[in-house]
């Protein structure tokens, strides 16, 4: 589907926004939608539609739809589930066409649910409406400025595009992906019920989207079935998809149902589809994300060989372990390589792969010349970095090159810059893959220094592991769709 | 008429076996060699022509599950055993009966399910998993859904956690993996063909010690419109 049929084109980008729901009470929703839209400072006109109020959070309000300035380019409804539908319909009076219904009490709640949602379905119909929820949390593009979720963002524009059955997987990840990874969203749908757009339309407006580098996906039930998977597979030619799937376990399913009111199906069915659909299932919410950043944020894998590299041996051995388990090959390093490094590893080191260093020569070594080196090696496809190193150590090292004790700090920080950049800048200078690990968080200058110059640290041997695992197996699903591209365009056989 | 149209014209919800496996026969799936027969001489005629050792199993759309039934004899050495055994199942069913099938053994280790099942979202689902008496055991199956290419079909196969028991094992040659992808493409294509096919339940299909692949049972499951 092109971009500009996509409903989702005017929605992601709207240049003028109707509100209804949002008022002078802090606590209401649909207020605190229109204060997220205005922090991220949405660059075109909002019109708050409210029956009483002269403005709304300083902005002019009106009183009905009818008599807002333009038919804004896309609706938000935040209000009481029994005004919802009349809403709509006067929106469609108005000229408005896409429309995010954030108000819930429809299928998901079951009884007359489904008759106030099959009314909201035929309201659009007749106006020719295309519309995001209900049930849902809203919608985020970083590049539009359009932060219309609820949460507020303040991180920077990142390259994950989400779509998700959970308005959670959206707003409440802006944190996580924020303070521990230095990550955000290009991107993002809420879907609640689906009751119009849906995954497949995501998926389709995701894969177009150049500020998308892979897409996420929160999954309680897939329903345009056929569609999903070939949408999925012409996307996932070109760019990576990973999805995490709720629905698959007895449990799971009931869960599902009454969140989202989605019948979900058996999970090796899910396993199946995905696979066939060209995705990476993740097996865990941190999973998800974990292989959002590192397959959107690194080269591709041209196989599935590792070497680890490291300066303590718990952690590269938990490594080593994980790869195992995961179907990684940690080849041995070549000749070559293990001449070339000999002057810079002590007598102490292990150059079997995990490269355990114990401890280097020159600490700097570690963060240039020793990766640099291990990834000349043929026989590495990627690499996978034990990251631990405090300022302090550069502190002490810089006072004891004499340098004077008040440009310490400002050395300090230097130093780390330089390193960083330096370890950063392998991976796209090799084309390889390059993934640290740490027990650190972002409060270390070295895990955020790497991270901030695109270089995945994550939270544990065994994760990053997996996501190597996940670059080799997107490597096999994309070649495996490749083929069969090309057997399509071949004349039939038999 | 069609074999589809026939059992539902019938009242049948089922196909029983024999038809269950030429309607499978026609899409291309191997079956086991067999004969739908009715009398002794008959019975008897056919094991000589199949070769022995021979099953003897009773055939009937109202009998989805024969082995519970008694309706089953395996390994049959001579036109004795056919003549006894006929008699012993013949008691042993109180169901009407289309007969009797005698059929080829299929020796070999190594047995698969397949099958085909509806999904309300993604419609005709093609199902490849263990066979054998630990099936429900290891639960170890995979899905597409239809249609799907050699490469998917392929992909399945690979799966399996058990997989490695469809490459060489135990002295015998590996599964040829061209009959389990033309199975697999046959079940899709049977899926999204006949819509009146609710479920198919190839159980089991017999991997032999040279890598072949057969259908030894079948059942087709029917649905009206």
């Amino acid at each position: 589907m092109a971009p500009r049929d996509n409903p989702l084109e005017i929605i992601a980008n709207p240049r003028h926004i109707a509100i209804f729901g949002a008022s002078n009470s802090e606590s209401a929703m649909g207020t605190g939608i229109l204060r997220a839209i205005l922090d991220f400072g949405f660059p075109g006109p909002v019109y708050p539609v409210h029956p009483r109020e002269e403005t709304v959070l300083e902005l002019k309000a009106y009183p009905e739809v009818a008599t807002i300035p333009e038919a804004a380019d896309l609706a938000f409804i935040v209000l009481p589930t029994r005004i919802v539908a009349e809403t709509l319909d006067a929106c469609g009076r108005r000229g408005i066409r896409r429309a995010v219904i954030v108000s819930a009490g429809f299928n998901e709640v079951g009884g007359d649910g489904g008759t106030r949602q099959s009314e909201l379905i035929e309201v659009a119909g007749r106006h020719g409406i295309r519309f995001i929820g209900p049930n849902c949390i809203g919608v985020f593009n970083a590049r539009a400025r359009l932060n219309a979720t609820y949460m507020p963002f303040e991180g920077r524009p990142g390259y994950i595009g989400i779509a998700s059955q959970s308005g959670s997987f959206l707003t409440q990840m802006f944190g996580y992906l924020e303070k521990r990874f230095g990550q955000s969203f290009s991107t993002g749908f809420s879907l609640g019920n689906e009751a119009d757009i849906d995954l497949v339309d995501c998926l389709a407006y995701l894969g177009e989207d150049p500020q998308t580098r892979v897409i996420g996906l929160y999954i309680e039930s897939i329903r345009r079935g056929r569609l999903f998977i070939e949408t999925a597979r012409a996307v996932a030619r070109r760019k990576p998809i990973v999805a995490y799937y709720a629905g698959g376990s007895e449990t799971g399913r009931r869960a599902c149902l009454s969140h989202t009111g989605a019948l979900a199906g058996p999970d090796r069915l899910y396993d199946g589809v995905l696979r066939q659909s060209g995705i990476l299932r993740a097996r865990s919410i941190p999973e998800l994300f974990d292989f959002c950043q590192v397959l959107g944020g690194v080269p591709p894998a041209n196989g599935s060989r590792a070497i680890i590299q490291t300066h303590s041996g718990g952690p590269g051995a938990a490594a080593a372990d994980a790869c195992g388990r995961g179907g990684i090959e940690l080849p041995r390093l070549c000749p070559e390589t293990l001449a070339k490094l000999a002057p810079f590893v002590a007598h102490t080191a292990s150059c079997n792969n995990p490269i355990d260093l114990t401890f280097s020569k020159n600490p700097l070594d570690y963060f240039h010349a020793i990766p640099k080196i291990l990834l000349e090696d043929p026989a590495a496809d990627g690499l996978i970095v034990y990251v631990l190193a405090y300022a302090r150590m550069v502190e002490r090292g810089l006072a004891g090159l004499g340098v004077p004790p008040d440009q310490i700090p400002e050395q300090t920080r230097q130093v780390i810059a330089d390193q960083c950049r330096a370890l950063a800048s392998l991976g796209p200078a090799f084309q390889k893959p390059v993934i640290g690990f740490s027990f650190l968080t972002r409060e270390n200058p070295f895990v955020a220094g790497l991270q901030d110059l695109g270089m995945p640290v994550l939270a544990g041997p065994e994760r990053a592991a997996a996501a190597f695992g996940a670059l080799a197996q997107y490597r096999r699903l994309r070649e495996k769709l490749l083929g069969a591209a090309d057997a399509d365009a071949r004349p039939q056989e038999n | 008429m069609n074999l589809i149209q026939k059992a539902l014209a019938q009242g049948h919800h089922t196909l029983n076996e024999f038809a269950s496996k030429q309607f499978l026969a026609a899409y291309g799936i191997p079956v086991s060699r067999e004969a739908l027969v009715r009398t002794e001489a008959e019975a008897v005629a056919a094991a000589e022509r199949i070769g022995y050792p021979v099953a003897l199993k009773a055939c009937s759309a109202r009998l989805p599950h024969k082995s519970e039934a008694g309706a089953v004899a395996l390994h049959l050495e001579g036109p004795e055993a056919v003549r006894r055994e006929m008699g012993r199942v013949a008691r042993a069913v109180h169901v009407p009966l289309d007969g009797f099938l005698i059929q080829e053994m299929v020796a070999g280790q190594r047995e698969l399910v397949a099958g085909l099942s509806r999904d309300p979202q993604f419609g005709p689902c093609v199902m490849l998993g263990l066979g054998g008496v630990m099936a429900e055991v290891f639960r170890d199956t995979a899905f597409r859904v239809a249609p799907f290419d050699r490469a998917e079909a392929l992909d399945m196969i690979g799966e399996l956690r058990s997989r490695a028991l469809l490459g060489a094992f135990r002295g015998q040659a590996p599964a040829d993996p061209q009959v389990l992808v033309r199975i697999l493409l046959a079940l899709g294509r049977i899926g999204l063909e006949n819509d009146r096919i609710a479920e198919i339940d190839i159980n089991p299909i017999i991997v032999t010690p040279s890598g072949a692949a057969t259908a030894v049972d079948a059942l087709i499951v029917l649905q009206e419109k």
